[in-house]
């Protein structure tokens, strides 16, 4: 990480940006796309309707490709419903592949190794703390594809932001995504983290967030 | 390359012996006691000749006596004692200057009243380049100047202005200084003046081992070995009655040797920074009452990075910069009773061939300005005047001013001006093309954007362009600023206090927006006005003469500096912060946001001097003090908040010189910067203590 932050500023003399996300490039592609046994769960049951609250730790997002050659590798799949990672080319809501997030909605949108989408997920997006976001009511959602992702990529664009004074990719703080599951559920998602064990001094493409999945089809309220 | 080296030393070595030798047989002039102070004359703040306590401006001058005894050999160690001054390092650890909150592009630095190229390809002005061994004061004038001095003058000016020989016996000194991490600096001077002829000469040697904070990484020394000679000298003829000239030439070399750790192997870097500057001003008294001034200036700023390294190296290049300057101006003074009419017009070439800019870029610009000062009723001082500024690439830039002095009592004044500043888009954020190689990202300047954009379209690297056509086609405008100071001051004669109040407020900022996406993931960036920012708080200045060799002073500097548009978010709610801790997401309310990165909000001084006359010593002790301040968003949400990490808490620097005079022409002096031993991670230019001692011989 400093290695690449004092070469950036060795090199890039004349400029204010650079090496946006190319931080912690050397993943191990080998990572066992495990569970991790940190993750938290806390139910919450009113009227009927139960909330499903969950902190999922260090995803694992590799991807291959970057520094001028085109990106590529598989997207780690993940499934709202059980709350694990998981290798089905279906039962999944969302993927990662370093900054990039894919929704199992829509189309495809062009890059190399993207997984089929054959639900109907859908994102919206909402500034706000996670405990002010409280139903998804006239909210609008997007799916992937014309090129383009639901949450769009860049930063500043959709879920992170690059500092190129640190070379650090940070979460946005106050963006909460909601998502429409492939079951139809709705999820809130507010991002954590971008590096392992949300320390941003180790390697980054884990993911860590929060989430809160209100599991009665169609009901719209996302807190108690 | 080497030779080149070995020619300046060798040219530096017998330059040094003919100065010592060549004097030998002149008797040494003796120091007598020092003259009654004189009324200190200032001439930054209206470009003629005026006493620095009834100058409307908040201005101050460094007087070279003062500069001598802190022990300060480069212009950076000048400038960050004053109050309200702060130098900020950026990331290759060049220390620019801050004035009023504003940071070092928005300041114009100018040696005898003409600006110094500001050099590299981004970042700071490099202070550490100035040196000032052959100056007889540093003026500074604080608030926006763009009314004389055009572009960049938005913070402040500071004017370096050099000696003038006095004395028909040569005259001038040889000092040698060493200190901490082996800073060596050589200095020699020599200057004489006839009856219609005089010159000056000035050279020094200016090097350092550097130093390593932090041993262990892998990246070479915090601070590079470097060397570097500065050459200066300056002819003046009186050529008739009414007509004298003078002429001087600048030259600054510099060796900056370092290696770069890429793919797990060390590459020599070779650093060489030329710089020359032409300055030829002829003085022409035309009639009792008008004067007029020709002047032309040249100069030329290279900087060269050859990297010693197999080809292909990704990331690797050599790098390339080269600035060309020209300006001829004309400028007049007519006065009448009491009253001054300056006028001025000039013409500016300014041209750059560097890495990354296709063909050489030149901007031209016509000038024109003109200031009535005028003292009316016996207590007030008014002063109106105004430049307009045109240039080939940008809207022209009309820039007012006026300023007032009010006597309310024999020693007490009010103060007040309102005056505006700009500055031009630079070539890079014009011109640029650059493509990082190892990322894979691209920045282009505004002005080619479109072409650029259309020829990476045709190569097929675009996936889409995410601002509309019409965008680019708009002219990228100048920055520009209102600034407002008002105050008073006190003076009698043994205290002098003043406050000055200001605020500037800035907008069309200059920053970088993200115009299209690239098909390897990566964003074409180019330019665009917007930000707005204002800085503002107050200044005080105080020094009283405790005896009459004991003098105390202190400063301090409340500053307020926010951007306009993060402020207007944090009302309406839309900015959230992540605590570090509980990692919980919070709004940021009006109380948490911090303001701009680098700003502290409280600096102060307090600076004792004692001039022990029986010993033929003196002696001086400066605290200053520094309050927190942020160096970047650690949280996401692109602004400084309570709940980011990148905080530097408040700190104390304490320095002090000592001097003592031996056998009359002999000075040595010891002194220590930093005693207290401060030091922080995030600051590189403060390594722990720094010891020095320097032996001056002066004739």
């Amino acid at each position: 990480m400093k290695k690449l932050l004092i070469l950036c500023i060795a090199l890039n003399l004349s400029l204010l940006t650079s090496c946006e996300e190319d931080d912690k490039a050397n993943v191990n592609e080998e990572q066992t796309l495990v569970d991790t046994p940190d993750n938290k769960e806390e139910v919450s049951e009113t009227n009927g309707v139960q909330l499903i609250n969950k902190e999922i730790i260090n995803i694992p997002a590799p991807q291959t490709g970057g520094r001028g050659v085109p990106i590529g590798g598989e997207f780690t799949k993940f499934d709202f419903e059980t709350g694990i990672v998981t290798t089905s080319e279906t039962d999944w809501d969302i993927a990662f592949r370093g900054t990039t997030i894919a929704l199992n909605g829509g189309e495809v949108t062009g890059t190399n190794d993207e997984p089929a989408r054959n639900g109907n997920v859908e994102v919206s997006v909402v500034n706000g703390t996670f405990e002010s976001v409280k139903s998804t009511k006239d909210l609008k959602f997007e799916k992937d594809g014309n090129g383009a992702f639901g949450i769009p990529t860049g930063s500043n664009n959709g879920w992170y932001n690059y500092n190129p004074a640190t070379n650090i990719i940070l979460a946005i703080p106050g963006k909460i995504f909601i998502f429409k599951t492939r079951k139809g559920n709705y999820v809130k998602v507010e991002f954590l983290s971008y590096y392992q064990d949300q320390d941003n001094t180790k390697e980054g493409r884990f993911y860590s967030f929060n989430y809160v999945l209100n599991q009665k089809i169609g009901s719209t309220s996302l807190a108690k | 390359m080497s030779l080149n080296k070995n020619k300046i030393l060798i040219y530096f070595f017998f330059f040094c012996l003919q100065a010592i030798f060549g004097q030998e047989k002149e008797e040494a002039v003796k120091d007598s006691i020092s003259p009654q102070q004189l009324e200190e004359v200032i001439i930054t703040g209206t470009r003629t000749q005026r006493q620095l306590s009834s100058l409307p401006l908040p201005a101050s001058i460094i007087s070279k006596k003062k500069i001598q005894q802190i022990g300060a050999i480069r212009l950076n160690k000048v400038l960050e004692e004053q109050t309200g001054i702060v130098l900020v390092a950026d990331e290759s650890g060049f220390e620019g200057i801050q004035i009023q909150g504003l940071e070092s592009e928005y300041i114009l630095i100018l040696i005898d009243g003409v600006p110094l190229p500001r050099g590299g390809n981004a970042g700071n002005f490099d202070l550490k380049r100035i040196a000032i061994g052959n100056i007889k004061q540093v003026e500074i004038v604080k608030g926006a100047s763009s009314s004389l001095y055009g572009s960049e003058a938005l913070g402040g000016v500071v004017n370096i202005i050099t000696e003038v020989p006095k004395t028909i016996k040569p005259s001038g000194n040889v000092s040698y200084r060493i200190g901490t991490f082996t800073q060596q600096d050589f200095n020699i001077n020599v200057s004489q003046k006839f009856k219609k002829v005089s010159y000056s000469l000035f050279s020094n040697r200016f090097s350092s081992k550097g130093y390593d904070l932090n041993p262990e990484d892998n990246f070479g020394p915090t601070v590079n070995p470097f060397e570097n000679y500065t050459f200066g000298s300056k002819l003046y003829v009186t050529l008739s009655k009414n007509i004298d000239v003078a002429s001087s030439i600048r030259t600054f070399n510099e060796y900056l040797d370092r290696t770069v750790f890429v793919n797990n192997t060390n590459f020599g870097v070779n650093g060489r920074t030329k710089e020359w500057l032409s300055h030829t001003r002829v003085n022409h008294k035309i009639g009792l009452n008008l004067k007029a001034e020709y002047e032309f200036y040249v100069t030329r700023f290279k900087a060269i990075e050859e990297v010693n390294a197999p080809q292909n190296i990704a990331d690797l290049t050599n790098s390339n910069f080269n600035n060309f300057i020209a300006r001829p101006e004309i400028r007049s003074t007519y006065t009448l009773n009491n009253s001054r009419f300056t006028t001025g017009v000039g013409y500016k070439y300014n041209q750059l061939k560097r890495t990354n800019i296709d063909t050489p870029k030149s901007f031209n610009s016509q000038y024109i300005y003109a200031q009535y000062d005028t003292n009316l009723l016996g207590f007030l001082n008014v002063i109106v005047g105004g430049r307009f500024d045109n240039h080939s690439e940008y809207n022209y830039q009309l820039s007012p001013k006026i300023a007032l002095r009010y006597k309310l009592t024999k020693s007490l004044a009010f103060k007040g001006s309102v005056g505006t500043g700009f500055r031009a888009p630079n070539f890079r954020q014009l011109f640029l093309d650059f493509t990082n190689t190892s990322v894979g990202y691209t920045v282009l300047g505004y002005n080619v954007a479109e072409n650029k954009l259309q020829d990476l379209q045709d190569l097929g690297e675009i996936d889409r362009v995410t601002v509309s056509k019409e965008i680019l086609d708009k002219n990228l405008k100048a920055e520009t600023s209102i600034s407002y100071n008002a105050g008073f001051t006190f003076h009698t004669k043994a205290l002098k206090t003043e406050i000055n109040f200001f605020r500037n407020d800035i907008k069309n900022l200059i920053d970088t927006q993200i115009i299209a996406r690239k098909t390897n993931g990566q964003n074409v960036f180019s330019y665009k006005n917007f930000d707005e920012i204002y800085t503002t708080g107050f200044e005080v200045n105080g020094s009283y003469n405790i005896t009459k060799n004991f003098t105390a002073s202190g400063g301090y500097q409340l500053l307020y500096a926010f951007n306009k548009e993060n402020q207007e978010r944090i009302k309406n709610k839309e900015v959230f912060a992540r605590d570090a801790i509980t990692k919980k997401t919070v709004a940021v309310t009006k109380s948490k946001y911090f303001g701009l990165v680098n700003r502290s909000r409280h600096n102060a001084n307090i600076k004792l001097f004692y001039d022990w006359r029986k010993a033929k010593a003196n002696f001086n002790l400066r605290v200053l003090y520094r309050s927190k301040y942020a160096q970047f968003d650690t949280n996401g949400n692109n602004l400084i908040d309570d709940y980011d990490t990148s905080f530097v808490n408040g700190f104390y620097t304490l320095n002090t010189a000592i001097t003592k005079t031996f056998f009359n022409d002999f000075n040595l002096q010891v002194g220590a910067n930093n005693l207290l031993d401060y030091t922080a991670n995030l600051l590189p230019t403060l390594p722990g203590i720094q010891t020095y001692i320097k032996l001056n011989y002066k004739f």
